[in-house]
């Protein structure tokens, strides 16, 4: 019987992942120290090897004094999770993230009961059941020595958290991170926007539940695929992370690819630039670059030579057509990078 | 400030950006954390909490540098003084002085001022740039101290902080009622009246009365004052006019496009087209936020076990209350059938910009263009931008006389088998088919197949029969055959279309 019940249990869903285990005490103090200026924000974003603007900073910035969360939008690849991620490593909070996809709903995203040992349990109580009505007298009587008994099969017991609300119970709070909110369905967004607005969650069988005293670091993540819905957006704050310019694209290459010589960075820096302006199914993002770099650092490269671009060229573009397009064109446009 | 910010608030939601009473709320806390001072910071603040979208942020950019815009009072003093005539060599030599003044040093100032006091000496200055118009020439008070401005608003003014300004020039804009401003004539008297509220009256009293002072410091206090007075007027007409196109360009753009949506399609000019791609989208746009939440319909298919025993819980296990693993349905499918040939070409435009503005709720268009031969466009969309795409859609196939029968031959060669019960076929087009020959046959067998055949012609239905016109024939084989020539008619058949498509 057991094993039948436990067949039915479903494959947690939505990926749950705590950066750092148990430092999260004293969190409060830490995270007010970094909080207390943009300034100091964009710098110990640095000290994480995350090289942000100054917009990014003041986004992470109001929103942890204003108590919103952020909506990050940008082309995929400049480093949308990875702010998130980094957050939370620079505020030595958790990372619950929520992976967004179609068909996703509250019994993945919120919570789900323990329908198997509920039905355990009744199958166990079964048998004690006859002792508790023992004696009454009339269907009346039987409900009412039942109801005694309250609901104890809706309770916190036969709860199973999934991420949203685990992160609304995390006691030093925490930074959730709800990934490609425009993967999952409109109707998933309104069923975000309590927790969002309010930081709390309405279970009907049990009834509200708060967040901690500390309420999470929310961000969000969306890479347009569609508009997410205006309610969502009334409640976020909306950070739009464009491409970054050459100089900060080679700080980034810098912090995340330390040992590459500055000489071949500036050209790879270029010529990415030069390629972002071709028109291109897919332009190279920065997680691109950074692959690029490591992939020039491997082959020990000291400049960009033609024939290097042409035959690494896959590791910044991912399809054949805009391959083509651009290998016609590597050696000038690798003269340009090289000037 | 607060009005201000209200107002700015006001401004980018005359540029068509959405702002919530929740997102001001949101602003005004924004503001209180970051404060004025810090011009960057603010911006950067404000486009977290304001602009929601990326095409809004542009918006608030531009919105932003126009409203908040007031130049260094320092800055533009050192412009207009190498190029003010007469002033030049006391501005050259008292730059030092001014500069302590002007560059925003306050404890240099003090001392400067303090010493100007011991040394007060009378004489006369006249400014040819002052109201009262006196000829006479700027006396050269050389390099040294000022003594005090007494006028608010000269004292506004010597402090030197342009913030501080443009919030006395927005309460005093706030307070004539800019924001009223009609037309471009009332430009100069809004500028005057801005200018008198904020003391302008005082101020030139207080120079006057300088000016006739025999102390050099006070002299120099009044022609500085001058100077910066006439600075501050050339703000508040900058000021004044980009009041004016916030404020006021935007109702005429309402009513410009207020025009175009019921103005027939084949009449708009070219240089609307940008306007009207525009509208079409915004149209679009609120088709889809309507569209978008419609339910989902579910079809039974595998039995979705975890949620049925959940729910059958309270049965004590007893699985009468079944649920199932629920499938989307697919959403239909449309073709879109257009005319591009000369006289229907603009209307094939905006119906393409149309359709393909819905995607996100309309996500299977394929779309046919033909005059005489009919060949399928939809790759020439999914490759190229909307723009580019239509464009190449009207040049390529847009010559040739128009023959529908011929169309309707190739249409049903290309992807008859594709049509299904589920398939709407929107076809337009004026129906003059040059006396050909209808091929109303292939129409029957649309419409037996599709679930929906939808005619729009851009003509007035009583012309639909006239001349070579065969809408008589090919109506008998539609569902729906509608007038269609504005982009009002446009909004409502796309509208209904995504209400039954559904």
């Amino acid at each position: 019987m057991t094993r039948i019940i436990m067949g039915f249990v479903p494959a947690t869903e939505g990926e749950e992942r705590p950066v750092s285990e148990s430092e999260a005490t004293a969190s409060a103090a830490h995270i007010a120290e970094i909080t207390k200026s943009v300034k100091a924000l964009k710098d110990d974003f640095e000290d994480h090897r995350y090289i942000c603007s100054d917009q990014i900073a003041t986004a992470v910035y109001l929103a942890y004094h204003l108590r919103k969360p952020i909506l990050i939008e940008g082309p995929p690849g400049v480093g949308k999770t990875e702010l998130a991620k980094t957050a939370s490593e620079m505020f030595e909070l958790p990372l619950i993230r929520l992976q967004c996809y179609e068909g996703l709903d509250e019994a993945k995203a919120i919570y789900e009961w323990k329908y198997g040992k509920q039905l355990l349990y009744t199958q166990v109580l079964k048998e004690t059941l006859d002792e508790v009505l023992q004696g009454a007298k009339g269907f009346a009587e039987s409900v009412s020595r039942l109801h005694e008994f309250g609901d104890i099969f809706f309770s916190e017991e036969f709860l199973e958290p999934r991420p949203l609300l685990k992160a609304l119970k995390e006691e030093n709070g925490c930074v959730l991170l709800i990934d490609e909110i425009d993967k999952a369905d409109h109707e998933f967004e309104s069923l975000l926007l309590e927790m969002l607005s309010d930081f709390q969650i309405s279970i009907p069988e049990i009834g509200t539940v708060k967040a901690a005293a500390e309420p999470p670091i929310v961000f969000l993540t969306s890479n347009n695929t569609r508009e997410i819905s205006d309610a969502l957006k009334r409640r976020c704050l909306h950070l739009y992370i464009p491409f970054p310019d050459v100089e900060l694209e080679q700080r980034i290459i810098h912090a995340r690819v330390p040992e590459i010589p500055p000489e071949l960075r500036r050209q790879l820096v270029a010529f990415i630039q030069e390629l972002r302006e071709m028109d291109l199914k897919k332009v190279p993002a920065i997680s691109e670059t950074i692959d690029w770099a490591r992939t020039l650092l491997l082959l020990h490269a000291d400049s960009l030579d033609p024939q290097m671009v042409r035959d690494t060229l896959n590791v910044i573009l991912k399809f054949q057509e805009d391959i083509e397009n651009v290998d016609s064109e590597i050696t000038t446009l690798t003269s340009k990078a090289r000037k | 400030m607060d009005r201000q910010l209200a107002n700015f608030i006001r401004a980018l939601r005359n540029l068509e950006v959405r702002i919530s009473t929740a997102e001001t709320l949101d602003a005004f806390s924004a503001v209180e954390l970051c404060g004025y001072e810090d011009k960057a910071f603010l911006k950067r603040s404000l486009s977290l909490v304001l602009p929601k979208t990326i095409d809004e942020k542009d918006t608030f950019d531009a919105c932003f540098d126009q409203f908040f815009s007031f130049k260094d009072v320092a800055g533009e003093r050192a412009e207009s003084s190498s190029d003010s005539d007469d002033a030049e060599s006391e501005d050259a030599e008292g730059g030092e002085g001014e500069g302590g003044g002007a560059g925003g040093e306050p404890g240099e100032r003090k001392t400067q001022a303090s010493a100007g006091k011991n040394k007060k000496k009378k004489s006369k200055s006249k400014n040819p740039n002052s109201l009262d118009g006196l000829e006479e020439e700027e006396e050269d008070l050389g390099a040294g101290a000022m003594s005090e401005a007494s006028s608010p608003l000269g004292q506004l003014l010597m402090n030197n902080s342009k913030v501080e300004l443009s919030v006395a020039t927005s309460q005093a804009g706030e307070a004539v009622n800019l924001k009223e401003i009609q037309v471009f004539t009332q430009k100069g008297l809004y500028t005057r009246r801005i200018m008198e509220e904020m003391g302008l009256a005082d101020l030139n009293r207080e120079i006057r009365e300088l000016r006739d002072r025999g102390a050099v410091p006070d002299r120099r206090l009044g022609q500085e004052l001058t100077h910066r007075r006439d600075w501050l007027r050339e703000q508040v007409r900058d000021y004044v006019e980009k009041q004016f196109l916030l404020h006021a360009d935007v109702s005429g753009r309402r009513l410009r496009e207020e025009l175009l949506r019921k103005v027939k399609l084949s009449n708009v000019e070219q240089r609307s087209f940008r306007l009207i791609q525009e509208i079409v989208f915004k149209m679009a746009k609120k088709l889809v936020a309507l569209h978008s939440r419609r339910k989902k319909v579910f079809k039974r298919g595998a039995l979705n076990v975890p949620r049925t025993l959940r729910h059958n819980m309270s049965y004590d296990g007893a699985i009468f209350d079944l649920h199932w693993k629920s499938v989307k349905v697919d959403r239909p499918k449309v073709f879109a059938i257009c005319d591009v040939s000369g006289s229907v070409a603009n209307y094939a435009r905006f119906m393409l910009m149309f359709l393909y503005s819905i995607e996100e709720v309309m996500p299977k268009v394929r779309s046919f263009a033909f005059s005489s031969d009919l060949a399928e466009v939809t790759d020439l969309f999914s490759r190229n931008n909307l723009e580019d795409a239509i464009a190449k859609t009207l040049r390529d196939y847009s010559g040739g006389s128009t023959d529908y029968g011929q169309a309707l031959a190739d249409f049903k060669k290309l992807c008859l088998d594709d049509i299904d019960n589920r398939t709407t076929i929107i076809i337009l087009g004026d129906a003059r088919n040059n006396f050909g020959d209808p091929r109303t046959d292939i129409m029957k067998e649309l419409y037996d197949r599709a679930k929906r055949v939808i005619w729009l012609n851009p003509e007035p239905r009583s012309s639909w029969n006239v001349g070579d016109a065969e809408m008589k024939k090919y109506i008998a084989y539609c569902h729906q055959a509608d007038e269609c020539n504005s982009l009002m008619h446009l909004e409502r058949i796309v509208g209904n279309l995504l209400r039954t498509v559904g």
